[in-house]
C-alpha cells in the first residue's frame, strides 16, 4: 500500500481529527480520577450477558447507582474472561437517552403519561371486556426468549391458571421451536445432551448453516482455541455462503438453500452403504419411526387455507433399519451432488467423518436449520446421523443445538412459554400434565384448557383477523420481527386512534416500531436494573441480583403481570410479599422440575455459583445427560439410556425425514435467494444495540450481500443503491461486496436489525410444518439498480 | 507495505526510544514515589496527572475517545488495508514507513480463549460518527494510580488485571506507550518475575472457587 492511500484511509475514519483547547481541557478531565470513578471505586456483580444464548458470564461494575463498566468474568465456565464487541458494550444499552420512563397511553397521534394504577386498570379492564365478550380464546400475551424464568412464569401461570387460555407464546418460536420439536420427537424431552465442554473435547466440528463466528462468537473461540491447541482439530462450514466462519474452516460446503435435507441423507446413505453404523448401540437405543411425508397434504402454512390458520400434525408409524435402507436408496451422492450442488467428493467427506468411530464430532446448529419449512425433519435428521453412529450422549460427542436468545433455553423452553407447553417438558393437550400443573398450583381440576393456544404466526393472523382481541408483548419487537410484516400493517383511524376493536399493550425498553402501534406503552426494568433468572444454550441456569434502579418509573415484566392479575382478582396466583417474590416464585417453579431428570438448582445455590446445568442433583450439575457415569438419573450399567422417552420404550426415535423443496424457489420473475440473519454488532432487531455508538458506528444500517459476478452484470458496485423485490414487498439497500459475508451467484443476504430497512417486509410466512417456525432464509427476490 | 519491521526489542533500541522521551531516567521513581503518595492519600478529589505534556493529554483523549469505558476493547480507528491485522499488530509492533506505529497487540497467548485469532470479534471499524440515539452513559475511566509496594525500592505489584492484557511491552514500551506508563527498564524481559499480580476476587465468589 502507498503512502498516500494509507493516508486516505486513515483520514477517512472517524474520530480522528486535530485536538483543540478544549479538547485538551477534555483530556486533562479524562486522564484524573478527580473527576471520574476509578476501578477501585467500583462493586463487582455477576450476571450473565444480556444477548445471546451463549450465555457468557461477566462481572458489571457498578457505582453511584450506574453501571460504570463490565468485564468478561474469568471464572465463569462458558467464556472464560471472554466477551464479544457487544458483550463488552453492555453498558451502554442501559442508558440510550430515548429510554421508556413512564407508561403511556395513546391519544391521537401522540401519546400522555399516565400512571400506573390508570395503566393497570386499563389493561385488566380490557382483558376482562375481552374474556367476558368473546372467550379465553381472544387473549393473548406474546413474549420472548429474553423474558427472564420470573417473567415467563409469572405469564405462564397467569394465562393457564387465571385467564385459563393458552394464547402464551414466545418470540422464540421464530427461532428454536423446531430445535424443540426436533428433540422432543426423538427423546421426548427437550434440549441437548451434551454441553459446551464438547467444544474441547471433540475432534470434529461440523456447523450446518452456522455463522458461528459473528453469532456465537466466543463459543466459537473455544473451537479455534481447541484447534489451535489440539492438533487434527477440524472445522466443517456447511452454508449457502461465505462468512468469516468460512475462512476458519478445513472445509467449506456450499449447498442450495434448503437442500440441507438431501445432504443430510446423502451422508446416511453412504453410512449405511459402508456399513459405518453402530449397530449394537442402534439395537439397544433406537426404535425406527416414519411421518408424513406427503408435500400437499403437508403444504407450507402460507399458501391457500393454510395462510391464515396452519394446524397440520404429524402421524408416526413404525419404521425399521430394513426399512431405512430402501428409503436411502433415493438418496445416492449422484443424485445428492444435483440437488444440494455439493460435489460427490464432499459428501463422502463427510460420510467419513461422521463414520469414523475413532473420533469425537459435533454438530453445531442455529437458525439455518431452524427457521427452515421442514426444520424439524433436519433437527431429526442431524441427530439421527449420531443416533446411527452411536456419537451421542458422550464427551466430544453430540448433536448441539444453539440458542439465540439468552433464555430461549431457561424460559421458553424450560418454564414452557410456547402455546402448548408446561414447565418440565409437559404439555397441555394431556390431562395427566395439566393435573400437575393444577396441583403444584392449587388450582381445581380442569381449571387448564387442553387446547393448545395459537402458535406465534397464528396469533398474529388471529389478532389481524379479529379473533385476538386483546395481546400484551413483552420484551419483543414484532413490527421488525415477524415474516411479511404486510400481514400486520395496522393504520390507525382519521384521529389518530386505532378504534380497530384491538388493544395492543407493549412493555419496553425503548421506542421501537412495536411500541409505535400500541395502545399502551409500558416502561420495562432491563438486565440488571432487576432481578433474574437466564437459562442458556448447555442447560446452565443462571442468576444475577439487581444493581441498580431501572429509569423513571419503568419496573420489570413479571411484576406488571402480577399486577394486573391481581386487578382482575387472581392474587391467589401470586401470594408473595411485594417485597420479596423472586426466590418463593423460583422454587415453586423448580417443584416441576425435580424428580424428572429437569432438576434446575436451588435458588441458594444460583446465587452462589455462575450456573449450575440440569438435571443438578443432591447440588451436582450434569454435563452429559442419558450416560452412565453423567447422569444421574441413568444407573452405572446402563451406558447410554434414553430414560425420557417413555413413549418409545426409553429409546431415542431415529426419524426418517425425506427431501422437500423450498416453498418459493427463484424463477424468471425474482431471480434471486434472499436469506436474512445478524451481524456481529447487532443482537436481533437492534432496539439495544443501535443504541450504544461504538456498535451502531460499526454497522449503521442494513446492506444487501451480493456476489461481485451479480453486481458486475447489474452495473453496480459496493456502496450503490439497488431495489430488492419479492412477491410482498420491496426495499432500498445499499450494495456490500466482498464484505464479511459472500453470497454465491444468484444470491443475496440482508440482515434484519434495521428498523428503517424492514426487510420482513419481503420475507415469505412459510412455516416449518411441525413446529410453525416460520423460514426467514428462502425466499425469492428481484435485484434492480436504482 | 511495512518497511521496518522491529523484530525485536533489544536493549539498544529500547534505550534509543527511551532517550526520545525526553525524561530523565532517574525522574521515574520520584514519579512513582509521588503516584503512590498520590494513592495512598484518603479518596482523592485531586490526583495530579504524571505526563504534562500535550502529547500526553492528546493520547489519553485519543484513548478515552476510541472505546467506551477503561477495559471496553477500542474501536479500529483506521479504515481496513486488506490485510490480516496481526501483520501489524503483532506482538512487538512494526513501524509502517511515512505513517507510523501500528503499536503491538497487549493479547499474548490468552489462556483458553485464543484472543489473538479473530480480531473483529471485539474491535471493529467504524463507519460513521453518527449516533442511532444519544446516550448518557458515562463509563469507567481509566486509572493511573500506580500498584502497592511493600516500601520504596521494592518493585509495585499491577496495579491492574492481566487478563488479555499479558503482553506488557504493548503498553509500556515503545513509540506508543504513554509517557506515564512507560518502563524505565525494558531490557529485563521478564516483568513479572519481580512485578506480580494481586489476584482480586468478586464479591460473588465462594471460598475455594475460582
Amino acid at each position: 500500500m502507498k503512502r498516500r492511500d494509507f493516508l486516505k484511509v486513515l483520514s477517512a475514519a472517524p474520530g480522528i481529527a486535530a485536538f483543540s483547547c478544549a479538547d485538551r481541557e477534555e483530556a486533562e478531565r479524562l486522564t484524573t480520577t478527580g473527576s471520574g470513578v476509578s476501578d477501585a471505586d467500583l462493586a463487582w456483580h455477576k450476571a450473565p450477558c444480556r444477548y445471546c444464548g451463549t450465555g457468557c458470564g461477566v462481572e458489571v461494575g457498578v457505582h453511584d447507582g450506574q453501571v460504570k463498566a463490565v468485564r468478561g468474568d474469568e471464572a465463569s465456565p462458558v467464556n472464560r474472561g471472554l466477551l464479544c464487541v457487544k458483550g463488552y458494550h453492555l453498558p451502554a444499552f442501559l442508558y440510550g437517552e430515548d429510554r421508556l420512563r413512564y407508561p403511556m397511553k395513546r391519544d391521537g397521534a401522540g401519546y400522555t403519561r399516565i400512571s400506573w394504577d390508570e395503566a393497570f386498570d386499563l389493561i385488566a379492564a380490557n382483558y376482562q371486556q375481552t374474556l367476558d365478550q368473546h372467550g379465553p380464546e381472544a387473549v393473548a400475551i406474546y413474549g420472548s426468549g429474553q423474558w427472564t424464568v420470573f417473567d415467563g412464569y409469572a405469564a405462564t401461570k397467569w394465562f393457564r391458571g387465571g385467564l385459563r387460555s393458552n394464547n402464551v407464546e414466545p418470540n422464540a418460536r421464530l427461532c428454536m421451536a423446531s430445535a424443540v420439536t426436533g428433540f422432543m420427537t426423538q427423546f421426548q424431552s427437550d434440549e441437548p445432551m451434551g454441553c459446551y465442554d464438547d467444544l474441547e473435547a471433540g475432534d470434529d466440528f461440523v456447523l450446518w448453516g452456522n455463522n458461528m463466528a459473528e453469532m456465537h462468537p466466543v463459543l466459537f473461540s473455544r473451537i479455534l482455541d481447541s484447534k489451535r491447541t489440539k492438533p487434527g482439530v477440524r472445522i466443517v462450514d456447511i452454508a449457502t455462503r461465505r462468512t468469516p466462519t468460512s475462512d476458519y474452516a478445513d472445509l467449506y460446503i456450499e449447498i442450495q438453500p434448503g437442500s440441507d435435507l438431501a445432504l443430510a441423507n446423502g451422508i446416511l446413505h453412504l453410512l449405511v452403504e459402508g456399513g459405518q453404523i453402530d449397530r449394537p448401540f442402534i439395537k439397544e437405543n433406537i426404535v425406527f419411526k416414519r411421518g408424513i411425508e406427503d408435500l400437499d397434504e403437508i403444504g407450507y402454512g402460507c399458501y391457500g387455507d393454510q395462510a391464515e390458520h396452519y394446524g397440520f400434525k404429524d402421524k408416526a408409524r413404525d419404521s425399521s433399519l430394513a426399512e431405512l435402507e430402501t428409503f436411502l436408496a433415493d438418496y445416492t451422492p449422484a443424485k445428492v451432488s444435483a440437488l444440494t450442488g455439493v460435489p460427490e467428493g464432499q459428501i463422502r467427506s463427510l460420510a467419513k467423518l461422521y463414520g469414523d468411530a475413532g473420533r469425537g464430532t459435533v454438530s453445531l446448529w442455529c437458525m439455518g436449520v431452524n427457521q427452515h419449512v421442514r426444520g424439524t425433519w433436519m433437527n431429526n435428521l442431524i441427530t439421527d446421523l449420531h443416533l446411527l453412529t452411536g456419537k451421542i450422549s458422550k464427551p466430544g460427542s453430540g448433536p448441539f443445538s444453539l440458542t439465540g436468545q439468552p433464555s430461549a433455553c431457561g424460559t421458553a423452553r424450560e418454564v414452557g412459554t410456547l402455546a402448548h407447553r408446561l414447565p418440565a417438558d409437559m404439555v397441555v393437550m394431556k390431562e395427566a400434565h395439566r393435573a400437575v400443573a393444577e396441583d403444584i398450583w392449587g388450582l381445581p381440576s380442569g381449571t387448564i384448557p387442553a387446547k393448545p393456544g395459537y402458535h406465534t404466526m397464528d396469533m398474529f393472523r388471529a389478532l389481524m383477523r379479529g379473533d385476538v382481541k386483546t395481546v400484551w408483548i413483552q420484551t419483543t419487537n414484532p413490527w421488525v420481527s415477524i415474516p411479511n410484516l404486510h400481514r400486520i400493517d395496522r393504520q390507525p383511524g382519521p384521529d389518530g386512534n386505532y378504534n380497530d376493536g384491538r388493544f395492543i399493550v407493549v412493555s419496553d425498553i425503548y421506542p421501537t416500531p412495536t411500541t409505535a402501534i400500541a395502545d399502551l406503552v409500558l416502561p420495562a426494568a432491563a438486565w440488571v436494573e432487576r432481578e433474574g433468572v437466564f437459562g442458556n444454550s448447555e442447560r446452565r441456569t443462571q442468576q444475577w441480583n439487581k444493581m441498580v434502579e431501572p429509569p423513571g418509573e419503568a419496573t420489570e415484566d413479571a411484576w406488571q403481570i402480577m399486577q394486573v392479575a391481581k386487578r382482575m382478582g387472581m392474587g391467589h396466583l401470586f401470594p408473595w410479599p411485594d417485597d420479596d417474590w423472586h426466590e418463593p416464585m423460583y422454587e415453586e417453579y423448580r417443584r416441576f422440575t425435580l424428580g424428572h431428570g429437569k432438576d434446575v438448582a436451588a435458588y441458594t445455590q444460583l446465587k452462589e455459583t455462575r450456573g449450575l446445568r440440569w438435571p443438578v442433583v443432591d447440588g451436582k450439575e450434569t454435563r452429559y445427560r442419558y450416560a452412565a457415569g453423567h447422569d444421574p438419573y441413568v444407573k452405572k450399567d446402563q451406558g447410554v439410556h434414553f430414560y425420557k422417552a417413555k413413549g418409545y420404550g426409553e429409546k431415542a426415535a431415529f426419524w426418517l425425514r425425506p427431501y422437500h423443496p423450498p416453498a418459493e424457489v427463484p424463477d424468471d420473475d425474482y431471480p434471486f435467494w434472499l436469506s436474512t440473519g445478524r451481524v456481529l454488532e447487532h443482537w436481533h432487531t437492534g432496539s439495544m444495540t443501535r443504541r450504544v455508538a461504538q456498535l451502531h458506528q460499526a454497522q449503521p444500517a442494513a446492506r444487501v450481500e451480493l456476489n461481485r459476478a451479480d453486481a458486475t452484470e447489474l452495473g453496480v458496485t459496493g456502496g450503490d443503491m439497488v431495489r430488492l423485490s419479492s412477491r410482498r414487498g420491496s426495499l432500498e439497500l445499499q450494495v456490500e461486496l466482498d464484505g464479511r459475508g459472500t453470497p454465491p451467484r444468484g444470491s443475496v443476504f440482508v440482515p434484519f436489525f434495521d428498523e428503517s430497512k424492514l426487510i420482513n417486509r419481503l420475507t415469505l410466512d412459510a412455516m416449518d410444518n411441525i413446529s410453525k417456525e416460520p423460514d426467514y432464509k428462502k425466499c425469492a427476490v428481484r435485484v434492480e439498480r436504482v | 507495505m511495512c518497511s521496518t519491521r522491529r523484530t525485536s526489542l533489544g536493549p539498544h533500541a529500547v534505550l534509543a526510544v527511551v532517550s526520545l522521551m525526553a525524561v530523565p531516567l532517574l525522574t521515574v521513581p520520584l514519579l512513582t514515589v509521588f503516584l503512590l503518595t498520590a494513592a495512598c492519600s484518603p479518596p482523592a478529589t485531586e490526583v495530579a496527572v504524571p505526563g504534562t505534556t500535550d502529547a500526553v493529554k492528546t493520547a489519553a483523549l485519543q484513548r478515552a475517545e476510541r472505546r467506551s469505558f477503561d477495559g471496553a476493547p477500542p474501536a479500529i480507528p483506521h479504515t481496513s488495508f486488506g490485510i490480516a491485522c496481526t501483520a501489524c499488530h503483532n506482538l512487538e509492533g512494526v513501524d509502517v514507513e511515512g505513517v507510523g506505529y501500528a503499536p503491538p497487540s497487549p493479547h499474548g497467548n490468552t489462556q483458553g480463549m485464543s484472543a489473538i485469532s479473530r480480531c473483529q470479534q471485539c474491535h471493529v471499524f467504524a463507519r460513521t460518527d453518527e449516533v442511532f440515539s444519544d446516550n448518557t452513559f458515562v463509563g469507567l475511566r481509566q486509572d493511573l494510580r500506580s500498584g502497592g509496594r511493600l516500601h520504596a525500592e521494592a518493585p509495585p505489584t499491577l496495579p491492574h488485571k492481566t487478563f488479555m492484557r499479558e503482553n506488557c511491552i504493548a503498553c509500556h514500551t515503545g513509540p506508543a506507550a504513554r509517557e506515564e506508563i512507560r518502563t524505565s527498564h525494558p531490557e529485563r524481559a521478564n516483568c513479572r518475575q519481580c512485578h506480580v499480580g494481586v489476584a482480586t476476587r468478586s464479591e460473588f465468589s465462594p471460598a475455594g472457587q475460582s
